[in-house]
């Protein structure tokens, strides 16, 4: 495929790395920061895209690792409340704006309650469910068997229940 | 009434997902940077990466004959031996200590290895733990080294070395009860350097703000009362 075509082609899924950039960092401005990393990194590495797959899966893939980088990097600094899930309220890239300047806020119990899933359980509702990306290609994005992921979906979907009912009962 | 979202079934709760969660278009800034991006870089010269790599290599033979420049080492022997001593303190630093060696049963095969023998030594306290002992040559000097390790985790290294007539820095001599060391200081380490008898010793550890160097000063003291080095031969 040639660069150009590459590129075209690319920038047609970027809503959708966006919109699941916002729901990871919680933060456009770091989502931002995150879609344009994943783009370089994309661009750069062209041409070990297999063409005949999927190229939005791959790209999905690109950004979640380079989310994962980036949040690895963070966890060893930021803290990590009790149930495990990390302080989101902490800039992912250090010169990312602080919380203040960009925090995304929830609106609704369900936003809520996928915020406080952890990356994996939230990663994979986003692929399979929100933007309805086949198992497998969701298996290929997180690297694991697609046996995992239906069982992640299934925990997920339980997780997302328990936050739900503490919501509704406030 | 609908239900409520955490009563229902998973295909369901699935398709609320898609349904409600807000989806967040991209920034319009976004899209042209990463267009401007992606565009195919026409303008890079040809010549740049010939250049870079030419850099490269330059930078290379740099590194690798950086270390066979000859070091500037100072003419002071005391300050020549001081920074002798703190690279074998880093030496240990680096690769940790080694064989915690039971003094009394290592100290026959010490004195030996060494040239120096210990009357007395400081096998450490609540303080101070000991954590191994070995002989060492510096400046073309045959010694023995004891290392410690402090409550807080700052490795000392004693270090004494034959040094007849080393004349003792006058200006950096400092009153500690009855003695009078120099407290000398090279690449970020503190070093006590004090004479007994011909022999230089050393105490050396990376102890450089003020609450530390109390803490060195009196860990100068438990060492030198406690530790009694004599020549061997």
């Amino acid at each position: 495929m040639a660069d150009s075509e590459f590129e075209r082609q690319a920038i047609t899924h970027l809503d959708a790395l966006y919109n699941f950039a916002v729901y990871l960092t919680r933060n456009p401005p770091e989502a931002e920061d995150l879609v344009q990393e994943t783009y370089a990194r994309a661009f750069r590495f062209s041409h070990r895209f297999e063409p005949g797959t999927h190229l939005r899966a791959w790209l999905f893939q690109i950004l979640r690792n380079t989310f994962l980088t980036f949040y690895r990097l963070r966890e060893r600094e930021a803290a990590v409340a009790e149930d495990g899930v990390p302080d989101w309220d902490t800039p992912m890239f250090h010169d990312a704006p602080d919380e203040g300047s960009g925090a995304m806020e929830a609106h609704t119990d369900l936003e809520r309650a996928l915020r406080r899933l952890p990356e994996e359980f939230r990663t994979v509702l986003l692929l399979a469910e929100v933007e309805g990306l086949p198992l497998e290609e969701v298996a290929r994005v997180m690297t694991c068997p697609v046996g995992t992921v239906k069982s992640r979906i299934f925990r997920a979907k339980e997780r997302l229940r328990v936050l739900l009912r503490d919501y509704e009962k406030r | 009434m609908t239900d409520p979202l955490s009563e229902l079934p998973d295909e369901a709760l699935g398709r609320r997902l898609a349904a409600d969660l807000p989806r967040h278009g991209a920034p319009a800034r976004l899209r042209q940077t990463i267009a401007v991006a992606g565009r195919p870089q026409s303008v890079v010269t040809p010549w740049l990466s010939a250049g870079l790599a030419a850099m490269a290599t330059a930078l290379a033979l740099l590194l690798f004959f950086v270390p066979l420049l000859p070091r500037i080492t100072p003419a002071d022997p005391v300050q020549r031996l001081v920074r002798a001593a703190v690279a074998e303190h880093t030496r240990t630093l680096m690769w940790g200590a080694r064989r915690p060696d039971v003094i009394p049963t290592a100290l026959p095969w010490l004195t030996q290895e060494s040239g120096i023998g210990l009357r007395q030594v400081f096998s450490g306290d609540e303080r101070l733990t000991l954590l191994d002992a070995e002989p060492v040559y510096l400046e073309q000097r045959r010694g023995i080294a004891l290392h410690y390790r402090d409550e807080d985790g700052h490795l000392l290294t004693y270090l004494v070395l034959p040094a007849p007539g080393l004349p003792m820095p006058d200006r950096q001599r400092v009153q500690i009860d009855r003695w009078r060391p120099a407290l000398m200081h090279d690449g970020g380490f503190s070093v006590w350097v004090w004479k007994q008898g011909d022999l230089a010793c050393l105490l050396i550890s990376d102890m450089i703000s003020e609450t530390d160097l109390g803490h060195f000063r009196d860990y100068f003291v438990r060492v030198r009362v406690a530790t009694e080095p004599v020549p061997a031969h």
